[in-house]
């Protein structure tokens, strides 16, 4: 099953979507609407987003890209819900930079409260999976917390969804082609299997420092093949077997408006 | 776990904000990895799992073996708290964005590096107590003229004057707004004494701004 979050008919709703892609709201009425029709508006799936915790140099050959060596323990850093929007919406590219990429991710969503778990036990803890663009503005990386909240923490720059699918219904999450296609040209394409810290690890690692609690997110980091983003540009992450996620960008004038 | 706490959704602390930090850490921060002095606010992340009240225990933190920590230590802020919708303000008008004023004490392993996110040191369960109230903005007629004390066990330990900020409290208003958008009862932790007091358990921590309030709490372990 998935599940995902959405506005139709002017209400807000939780839906579920079955293998036959039909779609149930939690109350059980069934919605005569198509996946891909214009009259849904996907929300972060995620309904209580708590704590979000992203990878970097998460994938050898990303690490190779970025000139670092690859990490000996996770390089993680947080974020929080203003970041968050959902498929088929809009991101922004700040004025005056030069380098702004997408990063296609697989994300694992906790699912229930735990500490010190341990790695065998690690998915009785993750509801379920998603994908996220955890896009970064390379130009204001600084060498202190890196990478910095000015990079990392801005409005609307992680798109996620449109849908979380459940643990069970994805056989093996360590082998998943993930590709991102720019304006219907694939500028990344790579595997979940060459993470270097998968899901089961990282929910040990980060459970030995804190409790996780259900609607934390872990975004697992991103393969190399990273491209800059211009307004106009259509980028859509997808993770077989778990969703693709489409995203607009758009100026900074035209993201903000009135508050520009 | 979020009804437990003063904070609403976020609670952003602004490190290295100390000038005499600043200065006698110039030549580290003129090397690698850092290879130049910060441009801009050093902001990081006390998230949900921390947050906690005037009171409460502080956890003493356990390292990856399951053995508690040889150290740690405390800071404590200014808590400015969100009172609107904040979205790219100027610094003029960034304090008629504050609902009020509380204090946050950020408990965590000794601060060494500033270069990745500290995650291992600051992200410990409880370590962010905020309190013990919030305090409207009105009171307060200058908040950078406020003193953060900090007391182990009745003696002091640390005095920082918020004049001694590099960075005033309405240009981290402004600043942090023009990269994300601030929401009422999220609070930003201005800034903390370059130097961190070491605690050992069972200390019991005050942290006491005039006007504000004192929050207290007790390290577990003992």
């Amino acid at each position: 099953m998935r599940h995902a979050r959405i506005i139709f008919d002017g209400r807000e709703l939780d839906i579920d979507i079955d293998t036959n892609d039909r779609i149930t709201t939690t109350d059980g009425e069934v919605l005569d609407v198509t996946l891909d029709s214009d009259d849904i508006t996907w929300l972060p799936p995620v309904k209580e987003p708590g704590t979000i915790f992203a990878l970097g140099l998460n994938y050898a050959d990303h690490a190779t890209e970025l000139a670092f060596e690859p990490p000996k323990e996770p390089l993680v850093f947080i974020k929080h819900a203003n970041t968050l929007t959902g498929h088929k919406q809009v991101s922004y590219r700040p004025d005056n930079i030069e380098f702004q990429h997408y990063e296609c991710e697989l994300v694992a969503v906790i699912g229930k409260a735990g500490k010190n778990i341990k790695r065998e036990d690690a998915m009785d803890y993750v509801a379920g999976y998603t994908v996220c663009n955890d896009f970064a503005i390379r130009d204001y990386l600084e060498n202190y917390y890196r990478p910095n909240l000015r990079v990392k923490s801005r409005d609307s720059l992680l798109p996620m969804g449109p849908w979380i699918v459940d643990c069970k219904d994805v056989a093996n999450a360590n082998n998943l082609r993930l590709t991102t296609e720019v304006n219907g040209k694939i500028t990344q394409d790579g595997s979940t299997s060459d993470m270097i810290f998968d899901v089961p690890f990282l929910v040990e690692y980060l459970s030995k420092i804190m409790t996780l609690n259900p609607g934390d997110m872990i975004a697992t980091g991103t393969p190399h093949g990273v491209a800059d983003m211009q307004p106009g540009d259509t980028v859509i992450c997808t993770i077989e077997n778990i969703c693709s996620l489409e995203t607009h960008i758009v100026s900074e004038k035209e993201y903000y408006g009135d508050k520009y | 776990m979020t009804a437990n706490t003063l904070v609403h959704s976020k609670l952003v602390c602004v490190a290295l904000n100390d000038k005499s930090q600043l200065a006698a850490l110039e030549g580290t921060f003129n090397e690698a990895p850092y290879k130049k002095p910060p441009t801009q606010p050093v902001l990081y992340y006390k998230p949900r799992n921390t947050w906690s009240l005037d009171g409460a225990e502080v956890e003493w933190a356990k390292d990856f073996e399951g053995n508690d920590v040889r150290a740690m230590a405390v800071g404590a802020s200014l808590g400015v708290v969100i009172g609107r919708e904040t979205c790219r303000v100027s610094q003029a008008e960034a304090l008629d964005y504050v609902r009020g004023y509380t204090i946050v004490s950020d408990f965590s392993l000794p601060e060494e590096n500033y270069f990745r996110p500290d995650i291992k040191g600051k992200c410990l369960d409880t370590s962010a107590p905020v309190g013990p109230e919030v305090v409207p903005a009105d009171t307060i007629a200058n908040p950078n003229a406020l003193t953060v004390t900090i007391r182990v066990n009745d003696e002091q330990k640390s005095a920082f004057a918020l004049a001694d900020m590099q960075r005033s409290v309405a240009e981290l208003i402004s600043t942090i707004s023009w990269i994300m958008t601030l929401q009422p009862g999220e609070i930003i932790a201005v800034g903390f004494a370059g130097d961190r007091v070491p605690v050992t358990r069972g200390d019991r921590v005050e942290a006491t701004i005039e006007g504000v309030g004192t929050l207290s709490n007790t390290l577990g372990g003992a």
